[in-house]
């Protein structure tokens, strides 16, 4: 209860600071606005496709006829066009020209297809719904050959219709620069909950109000708890609203498994405030909060704070030291790859590096003199 | 019944004895005036008694608490009035108090009640949400105050409580402090106004060099004077009478000098006061006023240590 008591005054203290609230919430909310905004070409890794329509000369008789007009029809619900080679035109001029995708010609001899040169990408897409449809209607004419219609038919309908196949070389989503910096600044802003904790207690000391807090009836843990929570706490509500701020005004994408996600930032707080406290019991007289400093700094520019860091090479490698770089990893895996589970390892490492950075202070805590 | 009792204490840094033995037992109802120059040993002792420093030995007992075995009892019935303010400047008064008031268990409908009265009782009632980085100094000490006393504690101690404050402040918190001496605290008092621990303390110890030298009533010690006088001269003009002008005259011991008073503290057997004058006189300094002080516990104070409180 005491140590609530603690909790409770440090997030107010926390919440009153002006520097404190621009430097958790002004700063990497600006910061995220302005790179993902000048950013966003870098992110970017989509292919616009123009509308395909592809010109068909059917001069076919009977049941070839018959399948790709039942081709057509399931195609034109993807939004590919077919159009019908009306008299006068010549259709390896019209791709020439490029008036459209692809030319098909139909005779009961076969199927021959002309693509633009200019719409590759189009006329690739239009080239493997074909070679799938010729797959079919190859298979069902061998059918034909020993068994009845019926029996071709079913040929067809066991395609469901089914002519196109998303396969892709990237995930199914990935992230826009609005996306990563709104991930990549909370991640950030986690980290900098060591910079608050550095003056946990020499703020009380500083200020004097230190000699009422041991002087009174309390545990010297109480005090602890009450000063690590605080800042936790904190620094979790500043993530949680920039969570929110990003989510509905940047419309950053945070994925289906919102709670995992906070629960690896609470993590990566938590080892931040242990660094905090940590740091400045091993180098007294401010020089722990210098050493700080230059941890968040450097942590947060190889870890991916800034720009995003590649998986591979030297830099690749590197990364890894920072603890930015576990929170984004796991990040991305839970928002990017669905994969909720993903958040335990870095909770581990958070929590498992805070466990260690505090029984680094046990002398610090052990001391009993105050002044 | 001894509200603070200590025993054989002692408190070394490194070779140094910043307190040497000091045995002390404070009564129910005293204000006990506590004396010492700077670093002669009372801010230490008074952090033992808090629990901030680890005695080195010896024991200190608060309301038959011992403060090592018992810590949490001791500490209850104890509030303290640091020297430097123990407040929170981004946190209202209200909140001041009443957070430190919690530290001490007092929670609900109490801690509301306790942290009103605490404020009203130091004239702070009507600024309960204001903030401390808007007050005035004297303010602020009262605040600091308030922050002591809202438990109730059993003995106060308050470490120069009116230091840089002005006149009417200082009034407000010696009336304080007397009033909560007669509501039954206990109150452990140093100040370097020797004025003013003469107007409320019941007893005094002095200390110097880590040890009481001497204890007991104002009457007590100024009675124990009985070698040495204080001379204080006014002058119109005091320039020209700095330096070594007197020091070297027959029984002077001390000379010190605030303004245009000079103070002289001399061997009582040494009629000088003649010499002293035509000293004066021959520098064409204007006298204005001569007076020779009953012995008062700044003369206690300088014979016993050889300096002012305040030097």
């Amino acid at each position: 209860m005491i140590a609530w008591l603690i909790t409770v005054k440090e997030v107010k203290q926390h919440f009153r600071d002006y520097r404190t609230l621009f430097f958790l919430l002004a700063f990497p909310i600006v910061l995220m606005l302005i790179l993902g905004i000048t950013l966003t070409n870098a992110f970017t890794s989509e292919v616009k496709l123009d509308g395909i329509s592809v010109l068909v000369n059917d001069a076919s008789s009977g049941e070839l006829s018959r399948s790709f007009a039942a081709f057509e029809g399931e195609l034109s619900h993807s939004g590919i066009a077919f159009e019908k080679l009306k008299p006068g035109m010549e259709g390896r001029e019209e791709i020439g020209s490029d008036h459209y995708t692809a030319y098909v010609q139909l005779s009961d001899t076969g199927m021959s297809l002309y693509s633009s040169s200019s719409t590759t990408v189009e006329s690739i897409i239009v080239q493997g719904m074909l070679s799938a449809f010729t797959d079919k209607y190859n298979a069902a004419a061998a059918v034909a050959q020993e068994a009845d219609s019926a029996e071709v038919q079913a040929v067809f309908a066991g395609s469901g219709g089914n002519y196109v196949k998303d396969e892709s070389v990237i995930p199914d989503r990935m992230p826009g620069s609005m996306d990563y910096y709104a991930m990549s600044m909370t991640v950030m802003v986690g980290l900098f909950g060591a910079m608050s904790a550095g003056g946990l207690i020499s703020s009380e000391r500083v200020r004097g109000t230190g000699v009422r807090l041991f002087a009174a009836p309390i545990r010297r843990s109480d005090i602890f708890i009450g000063k690590v929570m605080g800042n936790v706490v904190a620094n979790t509500l500043c993530i949680l609203i920039i969570v929110v701020f990003s989510k509905w005004v940047f419309k950053a994408y945070w994925g289906a498994h919102l709670a995992a996600v906070i629960a690896v930032l609470i993590c990566e707080v938590i080892m931040a405030t242990s660094f905090g406290i940590a740091a400045n019991s091993w180098i007294k007289n401010g020089g722990g909060r210098g050493l700080i400093m230059l941890v968040v700094q450097l942590s947060s520019f190889i870890g991916g704070a800034y720009f995003p860091v590649a998986d591979s090479g030297i830099m690749g490698t590197v990364a890894w030291l920072s603890p930015l770089r576990w929170a984004n990893h796991a990040l991305l895996s839970i928002i990017y790859n669905d994969d909720a589970a993903a958040a335990w390892p870095a909770m581990g490492f958070f929590l498992g590096a805070a466990l260690l950075l505090l029984l680094s202070t046990v002398d610090f805590r052990r001391n009993r003199e105050v002044v | 019944m001894n509200v603070l009792e200590i025993r054989g204490l002692t408190k070394k840094f490194g070779d140094v004895v910043a307190v040497d033995n000091i045995s002390l037992k404070v009564g129910q109802g005293e204000i006990f005036g506590f004396l010492g120059a700077n670093g002669a040993g009372k801010s230490t002792t008074i952090n033992m008694i808090c629990s901030l420093l680890q005695p080195t030995d010896g024991d200190i007992r608060i309301m038959d608490h011992d403060i090592k075995l018992q810590s949490r009892f001791a500490k209850q019935s104890l509030g303290i009035v640091p020297q430097d303010l123990a407040i929170y400047e981004d946190m209202s008064a209200y909140e001041n108090v009443s957070f430190f008031a919690g530290l001490y268990g007092i929670r609900g409908a109490l801690l509301k009640q306790r942290t009103q009265e605490a404020l009203e009782f130091v004239g702070l009632g009507d600024k309960a949400k204001s903030f401390p980085k808007n007050f005035s100094g004297g303010m602020k000490r009262r605040l600091n105050i308030a922050c002591a006393i809202a438990h109730k504690p059993k003995l106060i101690i308050m470490d120069e409580p009116t230091v840089g404050i002005d006149p009417q402040s200082r009034n407000y918190i010696l009336s304080s402090v007397r009033e909560l001496n007669e509501s039954g605290c206990t109150i452990i008092y140093t100040s370097h106004y020797m004025e003013e621990v003469e107007e409320i303390c019941s007893r005094i110890a002095i200390v110097d060099h880590g040890k009481i030298i001497a204890e007991g009533t104002k009457e007590q010690l100024t009675a124990t004077i009985t070698d040495t006088k204080d001379i204080v001269i006014e002058l119109k003009n005091a320039a020209g009478a700095e330096g070594d002008l007197l020091k070297g005259l027959p029984g002077v011991r001390k000379v010190s000098q605030e303004e245009n008073v000079i103070r002289i503290h001399s061997d009582a057997s040494v009629d000088n006061l003649n010499r002293i004058l035509k000293q004066l006189m021959a520098e064409d300094l204007e006298i204005r006023k001569v007076e020779e002080r009953e012995p008062n516990l700044e003369t206690v104070f300088l014979t016993l240590t050889g300096r002012n409180l305040r030097d």
